[in-house]
């Protein structure tokens, strides 16, 4: 599965994910919060920072290119309420992570905040998640 | 700023002196500021911990929850018609003039509790100082004096309180008016008078009443509530660095704010 595209509508799973809605300090506007994709890719980098931490994931898409998706988190604080560290993950992981997408087609997600913190599979091992 | 640091280090030094105070259901306090009467000392509620936003709003207008329409006074709805605000009913990424997000400018008082981040109260027989998460703001509140007679007007104004039974009560003026008092874009201006009034509903709950006053910008005052829950999760400090904001701003904000991908 390593590098290998899989993303997947799950609007089911995501009308309970985000029964709460996730708090950034910009809102969430630009993301389609009515909608969770997973992306299976290899994180590039983890940027353990204020105002947003954030992770760069090389997802291969239909056609075989790379795609750099970047994904934002909450704060470094809130993050670590929710039990995850800045080594929790390092470039070269192989992760699996759900985003709510941007509205615009860009490849951007929104992965959790302080109320809500979608699904991260980093080489197998499941990180902290909340639904609120 | 140095002096007001080197204050709040006091302050926190001398939290543990006051341990006794601030550890107690109802503990007592020197009846006048910082000196003790062994005839006269009153009993105070205790606000002492570490509290976080339970639900909440982004907009503190409870006729307007969702930020949605403009204000009756033509002062107030310009102002709320100019804001391109990043929550409620006009939310957007793009030119967001939010002075926080834009400026890392100081939030105004109402808006620090409708940010996920924990607030304190630290109670001394002088002053209560309420100590915020982000963006590492304090504030005091004068427990033994009024209103100075010619404030300069400031982003925390100038605060004093006073105990009401089992309420901590806060009255709040000399604001000035850069600020917003939500996450929705509600302006107000250097008239802003606030009465919060904090009182505890059970051991691990705290209520917090806010009445916000503003003849200049609104037609009429208006109530709204929040209720934080005890935290577990020690304070820290969040600082908002206008590098990272601008940093953030540039790698995520702009990419979901240009032209869909065909």
């Amino acid at each position: 599965m390593k590098g290998k595209l899989s993303i997947s509508f799950c609007l089911a799973a995501a009308l309970l994910l985000i029964s709460r809605p996730i708090a950034a300090h910009h809102g969430t506007s630009g993301y389609d919060m009515d909608k969770v994709i997973t992306l299976n890719g290899t994180v590039t980098s983890f940027n353990w920072s204020n105002p947003h931490c954030i992770v760069h994931i090389d997802v291969k898409d239909s056609k075989g290119e790379v795609k750099d998706w970047i994904i934002e988190l909450a704060a470094p604080t809130l993050m670590t309420r929710n039990g995850w560290a800045k080594d929790s993950m390092k470039p070269g992981d192989e992760v699996i992570a759900e985003t709510h997408p941007a509205k615009n087609g860009a490849t951007t997600g929104l992965s959790g905040a302080s109320t809500n913190l979608l699904k991260f599979v980093v080489n197998g091992h499941a990180l902290p998640s909340h639904s609120g | 700023m140095t002096q007001r640091k080197s204050r709040l280090t006091l302050v926190l030094l001398a939290t543990p002196l006051f341990s006794p105070v601030v550890r107690a259901q109802s503990a007592p306090v020197a009846s006048s500021a910082g000196q003790h009467e062994s005839t006269a000392v009153a009993r105070v509620p205790d606000f002492s911990g570490v509290w976080a936003v339970e639900g909440g709003s982004p907009s503190w207008d409870p006729a307007d929850p969702r930020g949605a329409k403009p204000e009756e006074l033509p002062w107030a709805m310009e102002k709320f018609k100019a804001a391109r605000p990043p929550f409620g009913a006009h939310g957007t990424f793009e030119a967001v003039n939010d002075p926080v997000q834009k400026y890392c400018d100081p939030p105004g008082i109402t808006r620090l509790y409708n940010y996920p981040w924990q607030f304190s109260l630290v109670q001394t027989p002088g002053t209560v100082y309420i100590l915020y998460e982000f963006p590492d703001v304090w504030r005091p509140i004068a427990l033994d004096r009024e209103h100075p007679k010619s404030p300069d007007s400031t982003w925390i104004g100038d605060s004093i309180g006073k105990y009401e039974g089992d309420t901590f009560v806060i009255d709040t003026i000399d604001l000035n008016d850069k600020t917003w008092i939500d996450q929705v874009g509600h302006p107000h201006s250097d008239a802003l008078h606030l009465i919060e009034r904090f009182r505890r509903l059970d051991h691990d709950t705290l209520e917090l009443s806010v009445t916000f006053d503003d003849p200049k910008a609104y037609t009429k005052s208006f109530t709204a509530k929040r209720v934080f829950k005890r935290s577990s999760a020690p304070m820290e400090v969040t600082p908002c660095s206008l590098t990272e904001m601008q940093s953030f701003n540039d790698e995520v904000m702009k990419t979901t704010t240009q032209s869909p991908k065909k």
